[in-house]
């Protein structure tokens, strides 16, 4: 509206637009950060690896149609120049993580805030909701655009070129206003933050699904055009660019938008257009410590990632069948070890191989419960709880036996439906032996869990970033480390370097001792400072 | 005969964040039974003295007690014999009234279920309701009822009152009151004179961290003056001066005194007068708070 315009320059869409790209500045900049690493690394190492037109050849004929790989990283055109190759490996997993991204977002500036209650300060001045939706997406298109900013200087920096760059930038950054769309659409129907972000997982799930489904099946490949993620494939980057193929993620973006806005202009402000369920029965379980509430609470996100992990698990399983190692050089074989991905080539190898990605998702899983408890701390509940007599040490330790607790059973589901994915198919692993897989995720998940718990005792309010940043640096360090050709001590001061390829290799024990030892420490510790610190607000 | 330990009591009690002195060498003692109300404006350092009571801040220096059990030393011990209600209501937003209640309850230990029940009907709680779908003014509720329920010897109230209706205000008035005849101990700390004055023994004024003036209300209002507004029936008279009355503003039919101390004097003076309305109004908090202000050099500080 006119009337709110000039005092501040850009008027309010602009202010509305810069508050919403602050309050994501630090998701923002991480993931621009992440952007930009693995578009540079990408084209590095691929001409780094493969050198001469002979091994890219055998590579692309035995490594990218494995479906093994598909299922990670999506379809490749063309694995015989820089430019497809990074085009596949950058673009099919980053598209992913632009589509989270583009979620976040979405729902952080449209429900988050109305959750909040802050929407009703902002809409209590004289601007309308449409200024307010507009700043909002402003604000997001923002973000979006200094992702594409990222992976277009990653690209050019790791050799590729600009014009190609660019598009590429594009095909992957497309994705977010599709999902900020979702999110946004999500917003409307969901009255709260936590349900908006359910209902919109679910679509980035199926969305990644669907792509696994085209790409790892003939027949079904058409199904690529029913996925957004689809879409970003069939841009096709540096192999035959089909730039019309633009119009699809233009469209969604625009239509869910577009709907977004008419259902935010005609609802409530605060409610969603589906019932929150206000009033219910007492449910009386649960409750008898502030453990078992903190478990209670837990309960569904738990069950978020238990089926996650699991459904996972048991796609690795399901397809580990068709994994052979026909047709691939014993040295290529040796070039993949570089990789850290050795002995993919067999079903057995396959399965450790995911399994190691099972190691990453338990060692979020541990920060994502360190993060919940600061989350109870910020929002000064814990306060309630400590004001009754509730020892600190007490609920600390609680909160760490019920991370424990969950990264176990995390662990023991991967290796569960994994085991039966592949009995599924008569691939010969033993049910100990694929628990003995997920058994091996956990050493870490202590370690990190004592780790982060640590920074939490020490300085809350960065405690999550902390670990979530510890996590991701350790895990890359291995696998850049490796590419690079590191020293071997030095790529081996990460955890992730002494977890054994389970069930290609044994259980190790003396390592798996020491990381939990370490992290048994580091959670004494992080009582020992928890006890002595105030309780800090957000 | 020795005397009780104090319910509360704090020595040199003090909190620096960074170079913020929230809280400045806080001497304070409240004996059990005794309903005391603990004043000052926002920033004043009221709810910094409670975080440092219950033990969930580190005192800078000094210590704090609950009876006779120090409070960052101890916290569980502490809290046994009291209960809390927060200024602001931080409950847990996907669990009903009802279930809040109970989990706080039997986090507490002790309840009386029946006593709860009745207050759960004195303050009109929906609690089926989810907490957040309820209003500030009812999630309060939840928390003022749990924390009443527990029968604790301790009650500390941080601005137990915002977002109560006058009607809620009332119920919680009458709670107060049942808890002094129990026998219970109250601190309340609280900015609302006349909820402090309804229901407090004793009255101590914090500013900026320090604890400026402690005593009963009386006491506290002999320090200031309150305003005595007349009109007569035609212009003002001329009245003798009187000590301690002064004519503050004058209008055509009116006159505005400010009295420090007693209206007697001052009425019997009015008496043959022909007053035709006579409005007088305390001291506010904010008047007492600039009493101390402009006094503040004379004032010996109680720390």
């Amino acid at each position: 509206m006119a009337t709110g315009r000039g005092r501040h320059g850009a008027g309010p869409v602009g202010a509305l637009a810069r508050r919403t790209f602050r309050d994501a500045r630090i998701r923002t900049i991480s993931f621009a950060y992440l952007f930009a690493v693995a578009s540079m690394l990408n084209p590095f190492s691929y001409r780094h690896t493969y050198s001469t037109l002979a091994e890219r050849l055998a590579f692309a004929d035995s490594f990218a149609h494995n479906k093994a790989v598909v299922l990670f990283y999506g379809r490749a055109y063309d694995l015989l120049t820089v430019g497809g190759y990074s085009a596949w490996r950058t673009g099919g997993i980053l598209a992913i993580l632009a589509a989270i991204f583009g979620l976040l977002a979405g729902v952080r500036a449209l429900r988050a805030e109305e959750d909040a209650g802050r929407a009703e300060l902002v809409l209590a001045a004289p601007v309308t909701r449409g200024t307010v939706y507009a700043g909002a997406i402003a604000g997001i298109a923002a973000g979006a655009a200094l992702l594409w900013v990222a992976v277009l200087a990653g690209s050019v920096i790791g050799g590729l070129a600009a014009g190609g760059s660019a598009y590429l930038a594009l095909a992957i950054v497309s994705m977010v206003p599709v999902f900020a769309g979702v999110g946004a659409l999500a917003s409307q129907f969901a009255p709260t933050r936590r349900m908006a972000l359910e209902l919109g997982g679910a679509v980035v799930v199926l969305s990644f699904l669907l792509r696994t489904i085209a790409d790892t099946s003939g027949s079904l490949g058409w199904l690529r055009w029913a996925t957004p993620l689809g879409w970003a494939e069939e841009l096709r980057p540096f192999t035959g660019a089909q730039p019309l193929v633009l119009l699809l993620p233009i469209a969604a973006s625009v239509l869910t938008l577009l709907g977004a806005w008419r259902l935010a202009a005609r609802r409530d402000v605060g409610a969603g257009l589906l019932p929150a369920r206000d009033s219910a029965d007492p449910r009386l379980r649960l409750l008898s410590s502030p453990t078992a509430q903190a478990l209670r609470r837990e309960l569904g996100s738990l069950t978020v990632w238990l089926t996650g992990v699991g459904a996972f698990a048991l796609i690795v399983g399901v397809i580990s069948k068709s994994i052979s190692s026909a047709g691939i050089s014993p040295q290529l074989q040796r070039e993949f070890a570089k990789l850290g991905e050795g002995s993919i080539v067999t079903p057995h190898g396959y399965l450790a191989f995911s399994f190691s990605f099972f190691v990453l998702v338990a060692s979020l899983f541990s920060c994502s419960q360190i993060a919940a408890a600061r989350h109870e701390e910020s929002e000064e509940r814990l306060e309630t709880l400590l004001a009754l007599p509730v020892g600190r040490r007490r609920w600390l330790t609680g909160r760490l036996a019920l991370a424990s607790g969950g990264a176990i059973a995390l662990s023991l589901v991967a290796g569960l439906l994994a085991w039966l994915g592949a009995a599924t198919q008569n691939v010969a692993p033993t049910l100990p032996r694929m628990l003995e897989a997920g058994v091996n995720c956990l050493p870490v998940a202590i370690l990190f869990l004592g780790i982060a718990a640590l920074a939490y005792g020490l300085a809350p309010r960065a405690a999550a970033g902390i670990a979530y940043g510890l996590v991701t640096v350790a895990f890359l360090w291995q696998l850049i480390g490796s590419l690079l050709g590191a020293p071997k001590w030095l790529v081996e001061i990460t955890p992730f370097a002494h977890v054994a390829s389970v069930p290609v290799q044994s259980f190790r024990a003396g390592a798996a001792a020491v990381m939990v030892a370490v992290g048994l420490l580091a959670a004494v510790a992080a009582l020992a400072a928890f006890g002595r610190r105030d309780l800090t607000g957000a | 005969m020795s005397t009780p330990t104090p319910a509360i009591s704090t020595e040199g009690l003090t909190k620096r964040y960074g170079a913020t002195l929230a809280l400045d060498a806080l001497d304070l003692t409240v004996e059990p039974g005794e309903v005391y109300g603990y004043l000052g404006p926002n920033g004043a350092g009221k709810t910094t003295t409670i975080r440092l009571l219950l033990g969930l801040h580190r005192p800078s220096a000094g210590r704090a007690e609950l009876f006779g059990v120090d409070a960052w030393g101890d916290p569980v011990r502490a809290h046994e014999r009291v209960a809390y209600v927060a200024g602001e209501p931080f409950l847990w937003p996907a669990m009903t009234g009802g279930e809040t209640l109970e989990f706080l309850g039997r986090l507490h230990g002790a309840v009386d279920v029946e006593y709860r029940d009745q207050l759960v009907k004195r303050f009109q709680l929906d609690t089926r309701k989810k907490v957040r779908a309820l209003s500030k003014g009812n999630r309060q509720k939840v928390q003022l009822v749990a924390a009443l329920a527990t029968r604790s010897d301790l009650l500390l109230l941080d601005e137990p009152t915002t977002g109560l209706d006058p009607l809620m205000e009332l119920a919680f008035r009458e709670s107060i009151t049942e808890a002094k005849e129990r026998g219970q101990t109250v601190f309340l700390s609280s900015h609302i004179l006349s909820e402090v004055e309804a229901t407090c023994d004793r009255v101590g004024i914090l500013r900026a961290g320090r604890l400026v003036d402690q005593g009963t209300l009386v006491e506290l209002r002999h320090l200031s003056a309150q305003t005595i507004e007349v009109t007569f029936a035609g212009p003002p008279p001329k009245l003798d001066s009187l000590p301690g009355v002064e004519v503050a503003s004058a209008g055509p039919e009116t006159l505005r005194f400010e009295v420090a101390g007693e209206v007697g004097p001052l009425l019997d003076e009015l008496a043959g007068q022909p007053v035709r309305s006579l409005t007088s109004r305390q001291p506010s908090l904010e008047e007492i708070f600039l009493h101390h202000y402009d006094s503040s050099d004379g004032l010996v500080d109680s720390g």
